[in-house]
Formats: structure tokens, C-alpha cells, sequence
């Protein structure tokens, strides 16, 4: 088991009559257990050029409810530099609070995911092998002439924006991301009945997707035009 | 004006390579380079576990705001859970947004943005009572007369 700790000191001789002298570890573990996280993004920097909000990390890529800790600095040396850290999306985030030049921050994260698009297709007509059928970039032919078969092939194909199950002749897919803007219907499939028969899909929103996802937006303040540089690692309990 | 240093120190062996990322700031008031953050609230507390209580208000007691002062700052929280049980854990919230959980043994060290006068940092205790101590570096707020 790997073990990762975190220490803090925080230190002054003269902002109260006695010295402050606060040092603390702590031994990163999982949520509700003794066994220390096991995953990291590994330290990384992002720099930006202008105000505009980016996320940082996406809650839809992470289990919630997890013990994740996130650690962010400032790496500007310009003292009226400062990110806006804030969770919610681009657009609609909560300010937690500003991170000023050299500034640095520990937070933990528990990344609540938001609401994904769930949809079903059903396969109807007759299928032949020669058809295609397409859909977020990429495209599957069935096996056989058997509607289950084929349903078995698009829920084992891998899809850049969606993760399918289902069984029989169904398939479901669900976003990997929350967003509010993905109404699929047929329209977003192509379907190439190269056999000439009467092959067919049906497509039913189960679940409308919503932006509410509670990820980490970062937002540069301070220039507009002068690039800032944030330095940040997501240590995580997957 | 008073010199506060906050300083973390990450270790881990998950990686091949031994990682060990060190940082430290002095606490500085929003935009300065000369004038540190001079003013503490520091506390230990125990937190029960069946409502969402306010550690830290953006508003006084009697409900004035004092986020004007505490806006657009450099504001500083520091959160331990001394709880032991690694069962026990605190949610902390500002506004209503889940933040993340502090198990028994975390600490948290972030910046403070008190926008507006809903924008306490909230917590809530989970597991059984959790004991808290915190600290909030500030550069000011408005006392309220009695």
C-alpha cells in the first residue's frame, strides 16, 4: 500500500504574543479506512493568458464521495495575480476563495457528479451484415442477422463520450460527463442499410442530462493579459 | 505588520519515483507584497453530528453582513479533524456546495472568499462528534457594537 502524507506548518513570531508554531501530518487514506490513496494526477501546471474560467478537473471523471485531496499553487510573482478557485461549472461556479502569487492551497474534493444523459436504442427490422451502423465517431456492423447479437456488439464497442450497457436486444448509454446539451435522438445515428432490408433503431431519452456537475473551475484574476501559472496534483481515492 | 508563513509538505511512494512536493507562502493581504495578514480567529471545537452548523460566518451573530471586508481578500482557513475513529469525517460546505470531507487525521488549508453574507464555511459531522480546530489569517472585519 503506498502511503502519502501531507504536513502543514504555520508559523509567526509576531502576529499574537506567543509564537505560533502549528505543524500537523496527515496520512492520506480512503474514505472511512486506514488504506492510503491510491491514484494521482501527478503533478502538473496550467497556464493561463486571459480571465476566462477552465476546469481544472472534471467530477464526472472521478468516483464522489471519496476522501480526494487537491493541491493547487500559485506559481505568479506578481503580487496582484490571484486564481479564483471555484466548484460548479464554467459559467455558474461557488467562489471558494482567491489564490494570490505563491499562494497555496490543500482542499479536499468530494467531486458529486452530475446528472449524465442516459439513453436507450433498440434494435427493430432485419440486419444484415453489410449494414453499418455509426454514431459519436464510430461505426459497428453486425455479426449476424440476430438483433442481440448486434446489441452485443455496440454495448462491447468503446464510445469516446459514452459508456454502454443493457442486455438483450438494447443498449444504454449514459455521458461520461454531465452536460445539458446532448438531446440524442435517431438523427444522431447513421444507419447504412447497405442489405437493402428494413434494418431499423428506435432511441429513447431515459434521462436529460444536466451541466451540474460539482467540478474545480479556475478562474485568472488580476491581468488580462499576462499569463499566470497554476501548479496542481489531485491525489485520489478510487 | 505580522509574518505568517504557511508551508505543506506532500510524500508519497505511489509513484516509481518518490514524490515530495514542498510549498511556502507568506500570508499576504490581497495584492500586496509588503503587508502581511495580521488578524487570527482560532478555535477547537467539537462538532455533533445532526445539523449543518456555521464554523466560520460571513455574517455577524446578528445576521450583518460582514462579507464587504472579507470580499476579494486573501483570506486564509485552516481545518484539522482530530478525530481518530477513520470512520468520523466532517463535510465542509461554503453556500451550499459540498467542498469535499475531512476524515479523522485531515486538514485543509484554502483560500476564503466571503462574497456575500451566505457564504459561511459550513460543516456538518458525520460518524459521531468530530473535534475541530481551525484558524481563519484575515486582514479585517466589522465588529458589530453591542
Amino acid at each position: 500500500m503506498a502511503t502519502t502524507t501531507a504536513t502543514i506548518t504555520l508559523s509567526s513570531t509576531d502576529l499574537l504574543s506567543n509564537e505560533l508554531a502549528l505543524s500537523t501530518t496527515a496520512t492520506l487514506t480512503q474514505a472511512g479506512n486506514s488504506t492510503g490513496l491510491t491514484g494521482t494526477t501527478g503533478l502538473a501546471r496550467k497556464t493561463t493568458a486571459t480571465v476566462a474560467p477552465y476546469t481544472l478537473y472534471h467530477a464526472d471523471d472521478y468516483t464522489t464521495t471519496k476522501a480526494h485531496k487537491m493541491y493547487l499553487k500559485n506559481t505568479s510573482t506578481t503580487a496582484t495575480y490571484y486564481y479564483d478557485i471555484g466548484i460548479g461549472i464554467v459559467g455558474n461556479s461557488t467562489s471558494i476563495g482567491r489564490l494570490y502569487a505563491g499562494d497555496w492551497a490543500f482542499i479536499p474534493w468530494l467531486a458529486t457528479d452530475g446528472t449524465k444523459e442516459v439513453f436507450t436504442i433498440t434494435l427493430s427490422g432485419t440486419w444484415a451484415t453489410a449494414d453499418t451502423l455509426t454514431f459519436d465517431g464510430v461505426t459497428i456492423s453486425p455479426t449476424n442477422t440476430a438483433h442481440a447479437d448486434t446489441a452485443a456488439v455496440i454495448r462491447a464497442t468503446y464510445y469516446p463520450n459514452w459508456v454502454v450497457s443493457g442486455s438483450g436486444s438494447d443498449a444504454i448509454f449514459t455521458a461520461r460527463r454531465a452536460r445539458s446539451d446532448q438531446e440524442i435522438d435517431v438523427g444522431e445515428w447513421t444507419l447504412v442499410d447497405a442489405g437493402g432490408s428494413d434494418a431499423a433503431i428506435a432511441v429513447a431519452t431515459t434521462t436529460e442530462g444536466l451541466a451540474d456537475p460539482k467540478n474545480i473551475i479556475i478562474t485568472p484574476g488580476g491581468s488580462s493579459t499576462n499569463s499566470v501559472t497554476l501548479e496542481h496534483m489531485l491525489l485520489t481515492d478510487e | 505588520m505580522a509574518t505568517t508563513t504557511a508551508a505543506v509538505t506532500l510524500s508519497s511512494d505511489l509513484l516509481s519515483d518518490n514524490m515530495s512536493v514542498s510549498a511556502s507562502t507568506t500570508c499576504m493581504k490581497a495584492g500586496t507584497t509588503a503587508d502581511g495578514l495580521d488578524q487570527i480567529e482560532y478555535g477547537y471545537i467539537d462538532v455533533v453530528t445532526g445539523d449543518q452548523f456555521d464554523l466560520l460566518g460571513a455574517d455577524d451573530d446578528d445576521g450583518t453582513p460582514v462579507a464587504g471586508v472579507m470580499a476579494s481578500k486573501a483570506n486564509k482557513v485552516y481545518i484539522k479533524n482530530h478525530s481518530t475513529d477513520e470512520t468520523y469525517y466532517v463535510s465542509i460546505m461554503i453556500d451550499a456546495q459540498d467542498i469535499g470531507r475531512l476524515y479523522g487525521g485531515d486538514w485543509m488549508f484554502i483560500p476564503w472568499n466571503a462574497t456575500t453574507d451566505d457564504k459561511d464555511i459550513e460543516i456538518t459531522a458525520s460518524g459521531g462528534t468530530n473535534k475541530i480546530e481551525y484558524a481563519l489569517f484575515h486582514q479585517g472585519k466589522t465588529l458589530v457594537a453591542s
